[in-house]
């Protein structure tokens, strides 16, 4: 697999126009993406991704084909990321989630109760990610929202993949219990019950 | 109370029955992960944002908005001799905004450009002009200088005696008659020049020789005589406390005096 993407790379160096417009379509998605989870915020997350494959354009040639090209993408990606939004957009958005950034996060549903209730899901969510630990989120994020695997997130993070889902679980732990203290202090434990009903999770 | 049992079974990527097994029997990890999996449904109903199609053509443009370190490398020669073309000169700029490393060698590059191409100060156009023509003629004239001449003349006598040319042979061989006519005024003319030549050599080669015994003589008569007088100086003086009267104590110290005059003798 890393073979054929370093191929691909090799193309994109050498100038062919094809190769770079497969490789946009390969990884634009993705990008895009992780983009927009960082941002929550749709012209944000065009910019930044507009920023990521520019940079990754001019950094093809270190690629070595070592390790997957998503990963290599994140890493490379990462640090713009955190400089331009997490430290002062991220945080913002998401304590003050709207109901524009995560409609379109959401799956069409014609019931408009369960519209409703997703969204608030999301928002509660994306809320909950602002305050627990930043490591902890990350990978929470790439996992489950952003759908990469634990060596793509391994190798992007340089963790051992054993740390990548103890992260992973107590990053879930942490936002579920959040979530459900938030709600009992509001006295509307019913409500977290009939959200985790909704998710489909036991309790 | 607090248990990591599950969390443990999670990242070893335990099978899901063990990890069931471990939450039926412990409290805190039954809902822990029951925390868990409310998390994993919730970020699960959420769908990853479409990529608009602007965005997909303004990214599959990109190579004609930049370049790649590579290509910087590429042009910056060109952007130093200002031969860029335009679009290049803006794919440049475009990359050297965002590149720390291409933009420090760009502006190194133009750096030493600009060393290359010192603004002359209004006087030294002037100087240079005055001190061309001389400087030309000194450095052709020296090789034909009177100088540079007998230096020639005795290396090439210097070579030709190395060779084994023996100019008194050559005399014998002129009286004898075995050279044609031409030849021998030649030879003669060439014979008195080379033999005054190194008579004149010889000669100075003795003046010379002389010279130096002279300085040598001179300086061995100095050396020979500051010997003799120091040999002198010190028999002298044993000789005098040889000769010198006794204390009346008979122990044979010298008087104040006596010393002095003695010291001055020599």
């Amino acid at each position: 697999m890393s073979a054929e993407e370093k191929a691909l790379v090799d193309r994109c160096r050498q100038g062919e126009d094809d190769a770079w417009r497969l490789f946009v379509d390969q990884f634009g998605q993705k990008v895009y993406s992780v983009a927009y989870h960082f941002t929550l915020n749709r012209e944000d997350a065009e910019e930044l991704s507009q920023e990521i494959f520019l940079k990754t354009f001019e950094n093809l040639h270190r690629y070595d084909g070592t390790f997957p090209l998503v990963a290599w993408l994140l890493s490379l990606s990462r640090n713009l990321c955190i400089d331009r939004y997490r430290r002062r957009k991220r945080e913002r958005s998401f304590r003050f989630v709207s109901d524009d950034a995560v409609a379109p996060l959401l799956k069409s549903d014609d019931d408009p109760a369960a519209e409703a209730l997703k969204k608030e899901r999301s928002k509660i969510l994306f809320s909950v990610l602002a305050e627990i630990p930043e490591d902890l989120a990350e990978i929470l994020v790439l996992r489950d929202l952003d759908g990469l695997a634990y060596d793509e997130i391994g190798k992007a993070l340089d963790l051992p993949d054993g740390t990548v889902k103890s992260r992973l679980f107590r990053a879930r732990a942490e936002v579920a219990r959040r979530i459900r203290e938030r709600h009992e202090r509001r006295g509307s434990a019913g409500a977290f019950q009939a959200l985790a009903v909704a998710a489909g999770g036991v309790l | 109370m607090t248990c990591s049992e599950l969390e443990r079974l999670f990242a070893s990527g335990a099978s899901s029955e063990d990890a069931r097994r471990h939450r039926d029997a412990c409290a805190t990890c039954r809902a822990t992960g029951a925390d868990a999996d409310v998390a994993e449904e919730i970020a699960a109903t959420l769908r990853a944002p479409e990529m608009p199609s602007s965005l997909r053509a303004s990214l599959i443009d990109i190579p004609r908005r930049t370049v790649s370190c590579e290509g910087a490398e590429r042009l910056l020669p060109l952007a130093v001799e200002n031969e860029l073309l335009e679009d290049d000169e803006r794919r440049l700029s475009s990359h050297l905004s965002r590149c720390g490393g291409c933009s420090e060698a760009a502006a190194t590059l133009l750096a030493v450009r600009d060393l290359a191409e010192p603004i002359a100060p209004p006087w030294l156009a002037g100087r240079l002009a005055v001190a061309r023509p001389e400087k030309r003629r000194r450095s052709l004239g020296w090789l034909f200088g009177p100088k540079s001449v007998i230096v020639v003349a005795y290396g090439a006598a210097v070579v030709v005696m190395l060779l084994g040319f023996n100019p008194a042979d050559l005399a014998r061989r002129v009286g004898s008659g075995e050279l044609g006519q031409s030849t021998r005024a030649a030879v003669l003319v060439a014979e008195s020049s080379i033999t005054d030549r190194l008579g004149a050599l010889q000669e100075k080669v003795a003046r010379t020789l002389a010279v130096w015994k002279g300085h040598a003589g001179g300086y061995g008569r100095a050396a020979v005589s500051n010997v003799v007088s120091l040999i002198w100086k010190t028999s002298g003086s044993k000789q005098r406390e040889v000769e010198r009267p006794r204390n009346r104590d008979g122990r044979g110290a010298l008087r104040e005096r006596e010393t002095t005059t003695t010291s001055w003798r020599v």
